[in-house]
């Protein structure tokens, strides 16, 4: 031992017990020699180190690679966000909070028609305006851009058509808002009028003027953007169902509805560098884009992430505003600054498509679901946003955690004259998974089964695969669905409750994470990088280019290094704001942050711990393998006294260098199937979620209010639970709003009436029902100490339940969200009418007689139950696919051994005249196969 | 603004001193007499905190109490509160010591991404003054005019009933650790220097 020290127990701290004696064994060792103000350090906390390292946290699902980096300090905590203490000061700086020296103000002219050509405009009176000092329109920039490079279709201001009411067409920077708001009156535009599109069906037409054209992939002259078939698994099994649900919903459009409006802030600085300040969840391809439109090589531009008053998706696509901004700041030279007011927010939209969709599912004699059958038609608006995504997730995430089968998907999404859809929190999958649960539950009825047990009963297992090639890994489905089951004491409420009251079950299933990113290929490039560097203070700054937009991710990448470190969180500094300083991050969508972002950083956590070990080594002599890294201070593991504090050891590391620098990476697994689409909806991990709702329905006047949710999501490890809570109970909030009271109405003319927080009704305090978090912990093998998302994941059940529980409080079947009081009322209307009673209030509810096939359920989710703990704890290793309930070899090909199982990208000819709405869009040919323009 | 429509604007309205006492100094400003509140404290007195979510009335974002009472400033003409006293969320925290409220939103997960927080915070803080043993209907009733799209209002609720119980003395705020800068200071006592391999 060079420089250590071997330190006698009981320096200074409580070593004395209250009757004065000493403690044996128990001794605070001081001085660590670093870190804050307490100069003692804490013992370890054994609570939250995991059984299979010697501590005392429990692992029901088995240990985790990441156990033995555990250092007690964070992970597993209900701590603050690191930045929530800037938030309730009052000192965050979100968009407009970003005031520059001689700063400008700008504003946007917006289309007043639905779909018109540009036939010129004028600007000579705008400039003449005293106080306008720049103006740019749709010439100033030929360039288009979007969000996925597949889909470019967007330009900074409108090239040659407006394509909605609000689409950009100018944009003029003055002295003040005033002034700007005046010059906007001085555009003089000549406009033709063109014929608009607003339902999506009169999309699948062939029109005269698409609303864009794709040359010669374009979809015959129809309005299809995006076109996608799927049919895996065996279609025999359909032809004869022991039981059917049938559903056809139509679902409106929601807007995120964030409590900040868009804001941008652009600086061309003397430099000539392009500082642009922006809320955005995805700095990254608005830098992208920006560099494309503005014909600017991207290290010329520093896109600044300020703090982000909510995004869900919103604030994800590369905005126009922000272009515009940023031509205005060229041409004048000075700050602009642009804010939306709240009418703006929604012509920008971006939020969930409005969606028609068909559900058919059928169960066979053994209640094992044989077909399941979706088709969805969603309406994209004037572009093409994150939509080629959504077409497929409408479909593919809605087949886990079920074995199916046969699955048959059928999607389109068609461009009309509306404010552009785009992703929304639990993107394209929250519509159709509400669809499917209550289909279930819907079946479930029908075999006189419960819904909990049919569900139970049909789970894939953890490390298995779905019907579409999803790797699944860890799954706590069941034990969410159990919990949810207990907590709710739902054996004796189901069907028992009177009119009015009921009890509803939903599932869901979600990504976390995208497998592949969408501009580069994973295997030349990874997902996420981060920087740690480590000063001669001590103190870690980390850069990270995950953008927090309130979920917390900073706090989560602060904590996982915090972690690996052993230091108060307090001593990790995250700088994610800038691009100039931060490693190229996708930003935060696909709840990818957590498991990407921190995986990454636990890397970069691991390589800086090392050293600092080695150091130890060199001071202490012993081995790492024997050193304990605990509370800025490291120690000889059997004698605790022998140790060296953290700074010391520091030092001696950065002995060479001066600093300490340490950069990690994450990227995905390979993984997936090779069909066409395969890559949508991969993840490295899947969370899983399970609610139950409880409802009051007022039958005389249809107004629903949910009262009680228990809401369990399967999250694999609970980072920071205060936070995950927070995810859980926020999602339910959001969710519920879809479901009773969110839409944004487009009226007869296609007008948006409802732009404003006024008439699109986000829940309030007093709509909130009571929700019960629980947080299920299944251990992901691959995220970062076991984690996975939290942020969409716990949407999707929530519609599901509320409607399911509709259900069981009225027995009327509602398939038109949001079930607003004259949507419940008009079914209770019809319902009576059918029943021929004369008052609502003697309407009969649903009760269960449970059937034969309850029992085999049963027995059938209890062996199930003891495969999924072995598989969980990967005491079974043998592969699963999905078909082994149906009796198949998971060894061998599905192909091989059954004739009708297919895997399909394309419907056969003799399939097309079947097809469901969407599936229309499949008797139309794309112009190179009908000779077109090429 | 949709349209190209040519909408005569309102002459500028004259200019006229407008004072209050804004967190606790007196504040003039030189403002045009049909200012909002919204814009002369964001724009003029340099409150950044006080936020604007949507102008109509409808978001409480931008909530701050004016003579002891919470209002929305976008809603308020500038000359309406000529020489009241308001308080905006940075007049809430004394120097850097988090009011209980503040510290108590940051511990309990009633602030996630923050927008929303500085009009919450005033509505609760108002609740409190009056009230310092709200019940769950009282504070539901304190905050419904403010929206909240990230925490689904349960956290909050706890953060203020948190907030309340520190009001009435039940419990202690948390020291120092909740202060804006946790003391982080990361070279504490100096290491002794023994030589190898002696106890101290
Ligand atoms: S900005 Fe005042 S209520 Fe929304
Ligand atoms: S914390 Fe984001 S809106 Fe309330």
């Amino acid at each position: 031992m060079t420089g250590g020290y071997r330190q006698q127990p009981g320096g200074a701290g409580p070593t004395t017990r209250k009757d004065g004696k000493r403690v044996a064994g128990k001794q605070a060792f001081p001085p660590p020699g670093s870190g804050g103000s307490d100069p003692v350090m804490k013992p370890r906390d054994l609570d939250f180190i995991p059984e299979s390292v010697g501590g005392k946290e429990p692992q029901p699902a088995g240990s985790h690679i990441h156990d033995r980096a555990r250092t007690g300090t964070t992970v597993g905590k209900e701590i603050p966000l690191v930045d929530s203490n800037a938030k309730v000061t009052g000192q965050a700086w979100y968009g407009d909070d970003v005031r520059l020296p001689n700063e400008i103000i700008g504003k946007i002219l917006r289309s007043p028609h639905h779909y018109a050509r540009i036939k010129s405009i004028d600007t000579t009176r705008v400039e003449a305006l005293p106080g306008v000092i720049a103006v740019a329109t749709g010439e100033d920039s030929p360039h288009r851009f979007g969000v996925l490079p597949v889909t470019k279709d967007e330009h900074a201001m409108a090239v040659e058509k407006v394509r909605h009411v609000g689409d950009l067409v100018a944009c003029v920077a003055a002295i003040d808002e005033a002034t700007a708001m005046a010059a906007l009156n001085l555009f003089d535009i000549e406009w033709e009028i063109l014929e608009p599109v607003f339902d999506p069906k009169k999309g699948l037409e062939d029109t005269d003027e698409p609303i864009h054209w794709r040359g010669k992939y374009h979809l015959a002259r129809t309005n299809v953007q995006k076109r996608v078939f799927q049919e895996f698994g065996d279609r025999s099994l359909v032809e004869t169902p022991h039981a059917e649900s049938h559903g056809k919903w139509s679902m409106a459009g929601v807007h995120h509805g964030f409590t900040e409006p868009h804001a941008v802030v652009a600086h061309w600085d003397p430099n000539g560098r392009l500082q642009l300040y922006t809320p955005q969840q995805v700095p990254h391809y608005t830098h992208r884009a920006l560099s494309t439109v503005l014909d600017v090589p991207m290290h010329q531009i520093n896109v600044i992430r300020t703090f982000v008053g909510g995004g869900f998706g919103g604030k994800s696509d590369p905005f126009p505003h922000e272009m515009c901004a940023a031509m205005l700041s060229r041409k004048s030279g000075r700050p602009v600054r642009i804010t939306f007011d709240r009418e703006e927010v929604y012509w920008i939209n971006r939020g969930r498509h409005p969606s028609h969709i068909e559900v058919k599912m059928s169960a066979d004699e053994d209640a094992r679901i044989s077909g399941f059958d979706i088709d969805a038609l969603i309406d994209g608006g004037g572009f093409a946003s994150f939509g080629h995504v959504t077409s497929y997730y409408n479909g593919v995430l809605a087949t886990a955690p079920y074995e199916l089968g046969s699955f048959h998907y059928t999607g389109a999404r068609v461009w009309t004259n509306k404010p552009a859809s785009g992703a929304m929190r639990g993107h394209g999958a929250v519509n159709t998974r509400c669809a499917v649960e209550v289909g279930l539950d819907e079946m479930a009825e029908t075999m006189q089964v419960d819904p909990i047990d049919l569900r139970l009963a049909n789970l894939l297992p953890p490390h298995s695969r779905t019907i579409t090639g999803f790797r699944i890994t860890s799954n706590g489905m069941r034990q969410a669905l159990e919990q949810v089951r207990e907590g709710s004491n739902w054996d004796t409420k189901f069907r028992q409750l009177p009119l009015g009251k009921g009890i509803g079950i939903g599932c869901g299933f979600f990504i976390s994470g995208s497998g592949l990113p969408i501009h580069w290929d994973p295997n030349r490039f990874p997902h996420a990088t981060v920087h740690i560097q480590v000063d001669m203070d001590g103190g870690v700054t980390v850069h990270t280019g995950a953008a927090d937009i309130g979920q917390g991710s900073t706090t989560a990448v602060a904590q996982v290094i915090a972690e690996v470190l052993a230091l108060p969180i307090e001593m990790i500094h995250v700088r994610s704001h800038e691009s100039d300083t931060s490693p190229v991050d996708l930003g935060s969508y696909s709840s990818r942050v957590t498991f990407m972002n921190a995986n990454a950083a636990i890397r970069a956590a691991l390589e800086i711990r090392d050293k600092i070990l080695n150091a130890a080594w060199e001071i202490l002599g012993y081995h790492p393998d024997n050193l304990v890294l605990n509370d800025r201070r490291i120690y000889y593991k059997h004698d605790p006294a022998i140790g060296v504090s953290y700074l010391k050891a520091l030092h001696k590391a950065q002995e060479d260098k001066g600093s300490l620098i340490a950069s990690g990476a994450y990227r995905s697994p390979p993984m997936g199937g090779v069909h066409k689409g395969a890559a949508a909806g991969l993840a490295p991990a899947y969370s899983f979620s399970s609610y139950v709702a409880e409802v009051d329905v007022d039958v005389e006047t249809g107004i629903i209010r949910c009262t009680n949710v228990w809401a369990a999501h399967d999250c694999g490890k609970a980072l920071n639970p205060l936070a995950v809570k927070g995810q859980i109970i926020g999602s339910c909030h959001m969710g519920l709003g879809q479901v009773l009271s969110e839409q944004m109405v487009y009226g007869r003319t296609g007008h948006l009436q409802n732009a404003n927080l006024l008439d699109y009704k986000i829940p309030s305090v007093h709509e909130m029902p009571h929700v019960e978090p629980i947080i299920i912990e299944s251990s992901d093998p691959e995220g970062p100490f076991g984690a996975k998302e939290a942020g969409e994941g716990p949407l999707l059940p929530i519609l599901p339940a509320v409607v399911n529980a509709v259900y069981d409080a009225i027995g009327i079947r509602l398939r038109t969200l949001p079930l607003t009081p004259d949507v419940v009322f008009k079914g209770i209307e019809r319902a009576i009418r059918k029943l021929k009673i004369d008052d609502p209030c003697d309407l009969p509810s649903p009760r269960l007689e449970h059937g034969p096939l309850q029992a085999k359920l049963v027995a059938r989710a209890t062996e199930h139950n003891v495969r999924d703990r072995a598989r969980q704890r990967t005491e079974d290793t043998s592969p699963y696919v999905n078909g082994v309930l149906f009796g198949f070899d998971p060894n061998i090909p599905l192909e091989d051994q059954v004739e009708g199982w297919r895997t399909a990208t394309e419907p056969d000819p003799e399939q097309l005249a079947a097809l469901g709405l969407a599936g229309r869009a499949w008797l139309k040919k794309e112009q190179r196969q009908m000779g077109g323009e090429n | 603004m949709v349209g190209s429509e040519y909408v005569e604007m309102i002459p500028s309205p004259d200019k006229t001193i407008w004072s209050a006492e804004v967190n606790g100094s007196a504040v003039d400003v030189l403002a045009p007499s049909n200012a909002i509140l919204l814009d002369v404290l964001r724009n003029q007195v340099g409150t950044l905190g006080v936020k604007r979510g949507c102008d109509l009335g409808t978001c409480g974002c931008c909530t701050v109490m004016i003579d002891g009472s919470p209002r929305l400033s976008c809603l308020c003409l500038a000359g309406q509160v000529q020489g009241t006293s308001i308080i905006t969320v940075e007049g809430l925290s004394e120097g850097a010591h988090l009011a209980p409220i503040q510290s108590c939103f940051s511990k309990h997960g009633g602030s996630q991404c923050g927008f929303c927080t500085p009009g919450f915070l005033i509505s609760a803080q108002a609740l409190l003054n009056e009230n310092d043993a709200p019940t769950h209907q009282e504070i539901a009733c304190a905050i419904e005019g403010n929206l909240c799209r990230c925490t689904g209002y349960q956290q909050i609720i706890d953060s203020i009933q948190a907030a309340a119980s520190i009001h009435r003395g039940e419990t202690m705020p948390d020291a120092p650790a909740s202060d804006p800068h946790p003391d982080p200071h990361p070279s504490g006592p100096e290491e002794p220097n023994m030589p190898p391999g002696h106890a101290r």
